[in-house]
Parts: structure tokens; sequence; C-alpha cells
């Protein structure tokens, strides 16, 4: 078979994708540039883009979106990474049941997260304030809204990095540790030179997943805090539906997607030319059934 | 080595003590009676159970609130929109594309694309897919929300099979080649059947994602079966709003019952999620 040939049956098989990609990502996306750069009464304008430099709910969401990425990726990354560590280190009986325990939170929902932390955050009713012997208003307080929806995703999405991080480290050949142990290297040594140049792959693809899923944020602000108190919980996500469909300004609204999409896309562009992970993923050249 | 051990396991029993907890929590409040959810200190150990929270409507003045049980009209939407969603994005989007990535289109351009269409937010695209669902009709309505969802199923399926694609050794398909069969034969009776395992994944992970979906079900559909297409998460949603601060145990009566479906099909699939996830780059 030529490489024009199979080109063809190529495409074939992936017309489904193509179509549904120019359908439901190019036009979206032509969609918000059209009404981006009009106003509502359909003429060109490029109001919509000045008044995001004037627009002080929006760099409270741009800082809250930081924030929330940052501490979230900081939580998830760590807590995921060491109970990996922790975890595979461990040579007891219970280790795969300890694997499913740690990996439960993942499949529940996230309204049904909020409804939970909902009830466990409660100042006067709640587990928690009970055992921190403080009643403290967790979503009610400026400072401690947004840690507190960070912690409350957190626990949904640590077992997520810890999956992966996980497996990688039990991909990693035992021969490399009894050749280290023969050559008398301590624990952190192989911890050092060993372990972790092997799962340094997966630990990317962790990081790229983890950092999209991140940003998707959207449900337990909604729910749990409305975006409250005053702004401090608006991140951009939640912005962009407030304009839309709270004030019904579709053009500001569109342009604010844009904005979104743009940082995400710089984001991720970032991390593929910055790292190595494209050529894990297969994304840059092809590697035949991958790393290991 | 004998001190080490004990020190890992205590770390893993706060690890699962922190996991479980929540979950442990939410469960015993959608059993306890009513004196026992408000009270301080709170009970971590019922002493009265009951399952009268899950079909006893919360005492509200002069309207009768909603019960756990009543989420039966959003539970058939979710779970029509959840399955015909995975099935479809999985079937006739996601196979496929994922085969011609792994054997026909070398271009990586392809798969980038995939992981373009991944990474933008469903609050980016929200509101062209609203435009569009309005004026093709089909807002608050079942396949309205199947068109959308497909928008994060068929790409997810796309990556996660191209892991399971690229592990099928070659000489078969080459063997059937040399027997005759055409490629698209080949790809039904011999390639797709070996891809169960991805295949099943990709629908559990997609039937997940799709049945915790929020915004979309949030301002695409807003009447339960049989009138309109709103989904589970948003009966939720209602029921804090309305719930918030007096009927806990049927709050969390109703919670579980959401829980429950993807907790279970979620277990199920663990052991086959690491290697769809990291699209075969690690080998367990």
């Amino acid at each position: 078979m030529n490489r024009r040939q199979a080109t063809k049956i190529g495409l074939v098989f992936a017309a489904p994708l193509l179509i549904y990609f120019f359908v439901f990502f190019i036009y979206p996306i032509f969609l918000l540039f059209k009404y981006s750069f009009t106003n509502s009464y359909g003429a060109f304008s490029l109001n919509n883009f000045a008044s995001m430099i004037s627009d002080p709910i929006l760099s409270y969401s741009l800082i809250n979106t930081l924030y929330y990425y940052v501490g979230s990726v900081a939580i998830q990354f760590t807590g995921g990474f060491l109970a990996a560590i922790v975890l595979n280190s461990y040579s007891g009986r219970l280790k795969s049941v300890f694997r499913l325990i740690l990996y439960v939170p993942l499949t529940v929902s996230p309204i049904v997260i909020a409804l939970m932390w909902l009830i466990i955050f409660n100042p006067t009713y709640g587990p928690l304030d009970y055992i921190l012997r403080s009643p403290i208003n967790w979503f009610g307080s400026t400072a401690l809204a947004m840690p507190t929806i960070i912690v409350a995703n957190g626990w949904e999405y640590v077992p997520f990095v810890f999956l992966i991080i996980y497996a990688g480290l039990q991909a990693v050949p035992r021969q490399y540790y009894e050749a280290a142990s023969i050559d008398g290297m301590n624990r952190w040594q192989m911890f050092r030179y060993i372990t972790l140049p092997s799962i340094r792959p997966i630990m990317l693809i962790a990081f790229l997943l983890n950092s999209i899923g991140i940003l998707q944020g959207f449900t337990l602000v909604y729910v749990l805090t409305n975006g409250g108190p005053g702004f401090s919980t608006y991140i951009l996500s939640f912005y962009i539906y407030k304009v839309a469909f709270s004030y019904f300004n579709l053009h500001y609204a569109s342009a604010l997607s844009l904005l979104f999409i743009a940082i995400i896309g710089a984001f991720v562009y970032a991390v593929l030319k910055l790292t190595s992970v494209e050529k894990y993923l297969g994304l840059r050249r092809e590697t035949e059934g991958g790393y290991g | 080595m004998k001190k080490i051990d004990v020190l890992l396991l205590a770390l893993l029993i706060i690890f699962s003590i922190i996991s479980l907890f929540p979950i442990y929590w939410i469960v015993i409040t959608a059993l306890k009676v009513n004196s026992e959810i408000f009270t301080t200190p709170p009970v971590f150990f019922p002493t009265k159970i009951t399952l009268s929270n899950f079909y006893t409507p919360g005492e509200r003045f002069g309207e009768v609130a909603q019960t756990a049980f009543g989420s039966f009209p959003w539970m058939i939407n979710s779970a029509v929109v959840a399955v015909l969603s995975s099935l479809i994005g999985t079937f006739f989007i996601g196979a496929p594309a994922a085969y011609a990535l792994t054997r026909y289109l070398k271009n990586v351009w392809l798969a980038r694309t995939v992981l373009f269409m991944m990474m933008i937010p469903e609050a980016a695209l929200v509101i062209p897919f609203y435009v569009m669902i309005m004026r093709m009709n089909l807002i608050n309505t079942w396949w309205g929300l199947i068109l959308v969802y497909l928008s994060f199923i068929a790409p997810l399926s796309t990556w996660l099979l191209m892991g399971f694609f690229s592990e099928i050794p070659r000489s078969v398909e080459e063997a059937a080649s040399i027997d005759g069969l055409s490629a698209y034969k080949i790809f039904f009776r011999i390639s797709l059947p070996m891809a169960m395992p991805g295949i099943i994944v990709s629908i559990i992970v997609n039937f997940i994602n799709a049945w915790n979906e929020f915004l979309y079900a949030l301002v695409l559909t807003y009447t339960p079966f049989p009138t309109g297409s709103q989904t589970v998460p948003l009966f939720l949603t209602d029921f804090i709003v309305i719930e918030k601060t007096f009927a806990w145990g049927g709050l969390a009566a109703a919670g579980v019952i959401v829980m429950i479906p993807s907790i279970i099909i979620g277990l199920y699939a663990q052991k086959y999620l690491v290697k769809g996830w990291t699209m075969g780059a690690v080998k367990e």
C-alpha cells in the first residue's frame, strides 16, 4: 500500500472526528470571534477588548484563577506524589486495597463533592470545626473561601495524580534497584538517581493533564460560593458564565472566552515546548509503544 | 526495614481516612435521624439508622420539598445522555480516529488537534454551543446535550484509545491483509475486537464524565424528564439551594443516590484507567 492510499484510508477513519472538530470547535471559535468583534447592534467594534483593560472584576478573576491554579497544582501534585511514593514503598499485603481506597474520590461527582463539603465545613454541625474545636465560617470569609474550594477540589483530584504516578513507579524495572544495591547505593540515592529519572515522563504527563483538568473548574465555585464572598472566588470560567447568562452580555463574554482559550493555549504550548512531554505522548515523533 | 513499614502503614491509614471520611460522612448523614444530624458535638457513629431520608420530603413551610427518590426523572435523562454519548463518542468517533492516527496518519498535527480539543475549557465554548443548540432547536433535549457532550468525549476517547491501538501487534493485521481483507474489514473484524479493553475504558470514563457534567447541562436544559433533559447534577443543585439549611438528611440521601452509579462503575474501571490516561506511556 502506498502512502497516498494509506492517507486516504486514514482520512476515512478519522472523518467523524474531523467533521465534529470543524462543526463543534472551529465553527464555535469562529462564532466567538464574530461576537467579540461586534457590539449588540451587530456593528464592528473593539469595545469588548477595550473594556477588558478597565474591568476590575476581570482582574480579580484572573488573579483568583492564578491563585486557584497554583494552589490546586501544589496540593494535588504534592499529595498525589507523596501518596504514590508511600504506597509504592510499602510492601504489606493490603497494598491493592489501599490503592483502591485512595482512588475512590476520583469517581465522585463534583456536585456531590460540593454537597459533601457543604455539610463537613458547616460551622455549627459539621465534623471539621468540631475536630478543630473552633467554629469557622469557611465559605463566608474572603480569606478562607478560596483555600476551602482548593482543598475540596483537591480531595477529588489528588487521586488522579496519585494513580498515574503510582503506575509510573510500578513500571520501574526491579533490576535497576537490585543493581544499585549491589553498587552500594542507599535509599535516597536510589530515589534520586533511579526513581526520579524513570518517572519523569509520567510526571510530565500527569502535570499536563492535571493542569488542564484544574482549569476546567467551575462546579464547586458555582454551588459552594457563587463567586463570593465579594469577588473572592470569581475564577475566569465562572466570570464568563456570569457575564453571559446573568448579565446577558454575549459579546463581552465571547471576548472573555477567547482570552481564556488564549491563556490556556499559551500555557499548554509552553509546557510542550519547554519539556519533552510531546515526545512521551507521541505528539512529536512516532514512538512505537511509547516509553518503558 | 520493620520500622519504616510501620511508618508507611501509619501514613497509608491517614491517607485512607482522608480519602474515605467525606464519603462515610455523607452516607451516615443520609442514614441518620434528624436529632443526630443537628447536634453538637456531631455524631460520628449513629445509634439509630433510618432509610426515611430517602423518601420523606424535608419539612418546608407551605410546599412539598423534593426527596432523594424524587430524582428519578433526572436520573433517566442522565442515564440516557451518558450512555448514548459515551457509546457514540467511542464507537463512531474515538475508535476509528485513534485507529487512523496509530496506523495511517502519521501527521503529528492531528494528534495535536486532539490535545487542543481536550484542553479547551467548557466555559470557553458554552456561549457558541448555547447559540448553536438553540438554532438547531435542541435546547432541553437529549440530542442537544449529546451533541455538546461529544466535545469532551470525542477527543478523550481518541486519546485513550490511541494507547490501546498502538499495542496491537501489526503482524495480525498484516496476515489478514495478505489474506485479502480490506482495511475496513481488518478494522471491524480484527483490530476493534482486539482493542476491546480500551473500548470499555473509554466508554466507562466518558460515561462518568458525562454523568458528572454540570455547566452544559446548567445552560442547555431546564426541565426534567419527560418534558425536558435536565440531568441529575441539576436536580442536586436545586435541592442544595432550597434545602441547604435544614434538610441535610434528604440532601445527603440524594447525594448518595447520585454518587453510587459513578463509584461502582469507576471501581470496575480502575485497573484499566491508568493505561488509557497515559496513552500506553506506562506499561503495567
